[in-house]
């Protein structure tokens, strides 16, 4: 009998397995899928009823592969609403989705092969909207001439880029997100009273490290125009966990990072992962009495609920990107482009024009509120911190004195920069 | 005392018996899921509909689904030789990875070398079974030497190949320009494991796969060696009396499970992804671990409920394009298959242990 | 209490294990319930104790008819049984053991329990201490531990299943001076046995089972020859002790020491020839199976020298001392003999000596048909081995043995085995000595390893004597040895 019971805890516990660990690209569970699916279904009801009261233009389908779950309150679900607006805004524009595009939740598939099965539902234009999913974008684009594809984070239609493979039929298209995390970190800089920003990173590629350089940017220029401090004085440091999410016993734990900057006095963290790990920790050390803050990334409601420690969101808005590639498509003015969209000045929040926002959190104090618009005005105007003198981590100069950073320097940075603590390169 | 009404308890009952057990299981998963579907309005028969004819639909879905088919099968039948010799290889996950790994590495060795493709490829094939059972090994190694539980050492290495594949793919094997999730550098077309025209489906990945289940059927049927593990698997101490070598059963266990692990990590990568990824082992692993509790340990059985995994897999991409239905789903009827094998295994043992119970206290009556 | 049990029927598919059973037992009266393996003595049993219900029949306690559910609506009538293999939960201490199963509060008053517990075991004369773990206890302590915690709980019948089987000489007088004491109380016993002595020298009445039929209650004074023809439906002879011709050396043990955390053995020296059996005897943990652990390889010695035939086996693996023809039977049979899962063929083929890779299952079916027939054993190629009775499973046994065999160890040979069976089984162990095969037992049966033994070993916590020749030896002289008396006077231990 004792040996049953021990069978079956080892079953269950196999089985809990194969819901989480085995699934690293979920970061949702099933918990609430069900309501969430006919919500789903009941907008599409509504939506489609709406369409056919109008003047019934031509239906045009396309397709979007999300890599997580479309409501993971993160990256995918961004995408998800961004298709959501596109159908919105676009008279006889029609979506269909697919989550959850991995190996892991979907074993022995490959996003060119599901991209097909989107194509056989009548897509005709197809969104990948992973890095995970590069090769099997290219490869579904040479495949399919005739299918427009859009590859949101890709680089491999950027002619001046450093892999570029001519295809007219596809898209890349990425948010400058550069200016979001320069806008984080100025936030970060106003508001540390130890003078230490701890800058939570997920994997350690160009992309990450352009992030986090741009944070310290922000931060620098602050720390030392708008407060009159000692730039050399603030202390800027990342630390990697490994992956975009914890998985236990691989990445480091993102719970315990946080919580080791917040011990040795980093009040602010910065999160660059998807899961907001350092949100949940400043605020229960908040509630233990310390001062920290922390600012989430990737979702433009990630502060809800933690309103006394956030200092606000950076965030994606595929939108209006989405909208215009797609409307170019239909009008037949589509050209293969690499897309790399920086905020409307005019409104970085703006939903129907800016590609990048930055929401200020409640934590912000209303003089760090005041100082925070003086530097989003100074970015509008023209301000560029990707402005030499700037030197590489190990000393090594990047840009000279008043040389400004082109695209391709900032995109493929290889070091973090002179100034930031942490490991530039994955490896030991 | 109902159930023992008119049956004594022979072998051939319970053979008879197991599968109906498996079937009412069956059933009450799907009662289940239909109940959930109703909950969340959706049509229960649609959506079965279109799982089938996403999975059987045309030719290049049943290819789809044979792609799927072919590794699980390999993991499926590895860990019943582990669970044969009473061991809980919970490790496969991570020989599926290091499989891949070692396979990936060869070919990178190989691909710039004068050597014919054909022998790269099967280098590297040799290499990947080589890797599964290399970690497969030093699972059993910790479990017999070390003494450590091999579900903890499986848990263990399971971190650590995922681990080692992350730093692989970011680190030393980086593609030119932007380490991607996407993986390594995809291998050139020759390198590829040859598929049929047209479709994703290798025969070589198949073949190997029917191959291995029939092999591993008539080892555990028909040899000495199988019948030696069952021995150590349903009671070691007694095994070890009648003379079978115990320790040295469960190593070699383990590695023939590591090497069929292994070979399905190099089919992931010779015939389905062509390189490195994070997640190369799809999860085959802890799938193989299910499919194998739930045809009983039974090599035959695993024909047919690995493809119906592989079938729901591939058959369940329709319910969010089609129908909008949370793609949670299909892991949700999948989760409901297990609980509901669980559960209806729980009633047997309940029935039988009392057909047993009553059969002891009378008189054994089989002469010859 | 008065038991009554009146037209018990009870079916098993085509088995009629109890047929119209009818008896009745007065208050403290020990009744005896004597029958072979399988007779339905534990089937009746386990309808009077709520384990199983009769298909058929009324049971009256004290007149008034009751029915009974379970065993625990049992004890509620105050009817309890103790089984073959007491149920006991081994990771517990005592005194937790003696309170499970109690009715009323989560937190049963511990001390006050205690106290009782105490109480009732000074009643009887057991030394058990209460905050021992159970694990440590031997079959008999568990056994007087169980007899308290029914007691306890106000059991008024006690059922007692083959008591002695697994005990010391010692502690079965105790246990029977406690089933005296019992029925002196009032309290009604109900002895299981397949044991003529013992049910012959405890019992107030004996009622004989055959095939399921209550074939007969005798009252004293009992005639054996009677029993037994009335449990057999014949008379059965019981064998004759043959003394062997001294053959060469099978066995050799040098000063051999072993040791484990309770027990050390020390400087055992000792030379068996073929065709000669020892029996080793004392109270179970004594340090005999210790040794016989040591000698093939189980155990690894902490001295001296083991040579099988001409060969040092010394600190060699039970695999190396089996392909010198040494071969173990554990006493736990289905936990260490057999494999359960497995059928009689598979056993078959498992235990054989051929190398090829693949098994030719005709070849092997029909060889275990052969050793089916050869020993006797009832139960078909197909029968999981868990399905056969326990003198089944240690005839199989027997017949996985591969021959020929220099030397053989046996735990408890014939423990829990009816008489039949036991004589059959010593018939083989005999017949294989005559070829050659020496043979060392453990036997808490004082009877079989007097009738058996050529020399006696006799062990008592760690010491042992020298070897006796068993046709020198008494019950008395064995008896006291066990229990310690009568020792030369070596100082301390061994």
């Amino acid at each position: 009998m004792r040996k049953n019971i021990f069978r079956l805890a080892l079953l269950l516990m196999a089985f809990a397995m194969l819901l989480t660990a085995c699934k690293p690209a979920a970061t949702e569970t099933t918990t609430g899928s069900g309501t969430a699916a006919t919500e789903a279904a009941a907008t599409e009801a509504a939506a489609t009823e709406s369409a056919a009261t109008e003047a019934q233009p031509e239906e045009f389908v396309f397709g979007m592969l999300l890599v997580g779950p479309y409501n993971d309150r993160g990256w995918s679900q961004a995408h998800y609403e961004a298709g959501l607006y596109v159908e919105e805004n676009l008279p006889g524009a029609r979506m269909i989705y697919l989550d959850r595009v991995n190996p892991a939740d979907r074993p022995g598939t490959t996003p060119a092969q599901l991209a097909e099965e989107l194509v056989a539902q009548g897509a005709r234009l197809i969104i990948f909207n992973s890095d995970d999913m590069k090769d099997s974008s290219t490869e579904f684009a040479q495949a399919h001439p005739d299918i427009f594809v859009i590859m949101a984070s890709g680089d491999q239609v950027w002619a001046e880029g450093n892999a570029y493979i001519p295809m007219d039929n596809m898209v890349n298209i990425m948010g400058r997100m550069e200016y979001g995390k320069m806008i984080a970190g100025c936030a970060a800089a106003l508001t540390t009273q130890t003078g230490q920003i701890g800058y939570l990173g997920p994997l350690i590629n160009d992309e990450t490290r352009r992030l986090a350089a741009s944070a310290y940017l922000g931060a620098r220029y602050c720390w030392s125009e708008y407060l009159g401090n000692d730039p050399a004085a603030l202390q800027f440091k990342v630390t990697w966990i490994g992956f975009w999410f914890n998985i236990p016993g691989v990445t480091a734990d993102p719970t315990q990072v946080a919580d080791d900057f917040f011990n040795t006095g980093y009040d602010v963290v910065i999160s660059g992962i998807d899961t907001t790990e350092a949100l949940t920790e400043a605020s229960r050390l908040r509630a233990a009495g310390e001062q920290v803050w922390a600012i989430p990334y990737d979702f433009i409601g990630a502060c809800e609920g933690a309103d006394a420690v956030c200092l606000g969101v950076p965030y994606f808005n595929w939108g209006p990107a989405y909208l215009a590639t797609i409307q170019s498509a239909i009008n037949g003015t589509w050209t293969s482009s690499f897309q790399w969209n920086g905020p409307d000045w005019a409104d970085i929040n703006n939903l129907d024009t800016s590609a990048v926002g930055f929401v200020p959190g409640p934590a912000l104090s209303p003089d760090a509120s005041a100082l925070l618009n003086q530097f989003i005005g100074e970015l509008a105007g023209g301000l560029n911190l990707w402005t030499g003198p700037l030197n590489l981590q190990d000393g090594t100069p990047y840009l000279a004195d008043g040389e400004i950073a082109t695209d391709q320097q900032i995109w493929y940075l290889p070091q973090l920069l002179e100034g930031m603590q942490g490991q530039s390169v994955s490896g030991e | 005392m109902e159930g023992s009404k008119g049956a004594k308890l022979t072998a051939k009952t319970i053979k008879w018996i197991s599968p109906l057990f498996q079937a009412a299981a069956f059933l009450l998963a799907l009662s289940f899921t239909t109940l959930i579907l109703l909950a969340v309005g959706a049509p229960p028969g649609q959506a079965y509909l279109n799982i089938l004819k996403g999975a059987f639909g045309n030719t290049n879905s049943i290819a789809n689904v044979l792609v799927v088919w072919a590794p699980l099968l390999l993991t499926t039948v590895g860990v019943l030789i582990t669970f044969s010799a009473g061991l809980w290889n919970i490790g496969v996950e991570g020989q599926v990875t290091l499989g891949a790994i070692f396979t990936t590495w060869v070919l990178r060795l190989l691909q710039e070398s004068a050597l014919p493709p054909w022998l790269i490829i099967l280098l590297a094939m040799l290499a990947g079974m080589l890797g599964g059972a290399l970690w497969a090994a030093l699972a059993g190694a910790l479990k017999t030497f070390g003494g450590v539980n091999e579900i903890f050492g499986g848990l263990g290495l399971n971190f650590v190949a995922t681990a080692l594949t992350l730093w692989l793919i970011f680190g030393p094997w980086k593609r030119p320009g932007t380490g991607s999730m996407s993986g390594t550098l995809p291998f050139p077309e020759t390198l590829w494991l040859p598929t049929l025209s047209g479709l994703r489906l290798s025969p070589w990945a198949l073949g190997l796969a029917l191959l291995a289940v029939v092999v591993v059927y008539l080892m555990l049927r028909g040899t000495r060696f199988g019948l030696r593990l069952k021995a150590v698997g349903k009671n070691m101490r007694a095994a070890y009396l009648l003379g079978v070598p115990t320790w040295q059963h469960m190593m070699a266990s383990f590695l023939l499970c590591g090497l069929l692990a292994g070979l399905a990590g190099a089919l992931q990568v010779t015939a389905v992804y062509h390189r490195l990824i994070p997640s190369i082992s799809s999860g085959y692993g802890f799938l193989g671990l299910l499919v194998a509790m739930l045809v009983n340990y039974q090599a035959v059985w695993a024909v047919p409920v690995a493809l119906f995994f592989a079938a729901l897999n591939i058959g369940s991409i329709q319910l969010p394009i089609v129908l909008r239905l949370d793609s949670s789903l299909a892991g949700v009827l999948q989760g409901l298959l297990v609980l509901s094998v669980l559960l209806v295994e729980g009633a047997r043992q309940q029935i039988m242990k009392r057909l047993r119970l009553s059969d002891e206290s009378a008189p054994v009556e089989e002469r010859p | 209490m008065d038991v009554a049990l009146y037209d018990i029927h009870k079916t098993f598919g085509r088995v009629h294990a109890n047929v119209g059973i009818t008896l009745s037992v007065p208050a403290g009266t020990i009744q005896g319930i004597l029958g072979e393996n399988g007779a339905g003595k534990s089937t009746l049993m386990k309808v009077l104790s709520g384990f199983i219900r009769a298909d058929r029949g009324e049971i009256r306690l004290d007149g008034r008819p009751v029915v009974i559910h379970s065993p625990s609506d049992a004890i509620r009538h105050g009817i309890g049984m103790l089984h073959q293999d007491p149920l006991d939960f081994p990771p517990m201490r005592v005194i937790d053991n003696f309170i499970l199963g109690r009715k009323g509060g989560l937190l049963p008053g511990r001390a006050a329990a205690k106290r009782d517990f105490r109480a009732l075991a000074d009643q009887f004369g057991f030394s058990l201490d209460p905050d021992a773990y159970v694990d440590t206890l031997t079959v008999g302590e568990r056994q007087q531990l169980e007899i308290l915690r029914l007691l306890w709980l106000g059991a008024r019948v006690l059922i007692f299943d083959e008591p002695t089987t697994g005990i010391s000489a010692a502690q079965k007088e105790k246990l029977f001076a406690a089933l005296r004491l019992l029925a002196e109380q009032g309290r009604t016993v109900l002895f299981v046995s397949h044991k003529l002595e013992d049910v012959e020298g405890l019992c107030h009445k004996i009622a004989v089972l055959r095939q399921g039929y209550l074939v007969g209650d005798v009252r004293p004074p009992y005639k054996t020859a009677q029993l037994v023809e009335m449990m057999f439906g014949k008379s059965v002879a019981m064998g004759e002790r043959q003394p062997a011709k001294p053959g060469p050396v099978a066995l050799r043990l040098e000063s051999l020491s072993v040791e484990d955390d309770r027990l050390k053995v020390r400087d055992v020296s000792l030379t068996v020839h073929k065709g000669e059996v020892i029996g080793l005897a004392g109270m179970e943990g004594s340090g005999q199976g210790l040794f016989m652990r040591a000698i093939c390889g189980l155990v690894r010695p902490t001295g001296g020298r083991v040579w099988v035939g001409d060969q040092d086996l010394t600190g060699r693996s039970y695999l190396a001392h089996k392909r010198h023809g040494v071969a173990f039977l554990p006493a736990s049979r289905l936990e260490e003999g057999l494999v359960p899962g497995l059928n009689l063929t598979e056993h078959f083929v498992l235990a054989e000596e051929r190398r090829s890779f693949f098994v030719d299952w005709n070849a092997g079916r029909s060889l275990a048909r052969q050793r089916i027939l050869d020993f006797n054993i009832r139960g078909a190629p197909e029968t999981p081995v868990e399905s056969l009775s326990g003198g089944n499973q240690q005839r199989a046994l027997l017949a996985l043995l591969r021959v020929p065999l220099d030397l053989l160890l046996l735990e408890h040979p014939t423990r829990g085995l009816d008489i039949e069976s036991t004589i059959y089984i010593w018939s083989k162990l005999k017949e294989r000595c005559a070829q050659g095969m020496a043979v060392l037992f453990i036997s808490s049966d004082l009877e079989e390893i007097l009738q058996y033994s050529d020399r006696v070993l006799v062990f008592f916590s760690g010491r042992v004597t020298p070897p006796l020749e068993a046709a020198d030896l008494t019950t008395d002289r064995l008896g006291e040895l066990i229990g310690g008396k009568g020792w030369p006077e070596k100082g301390g231990q061994g």
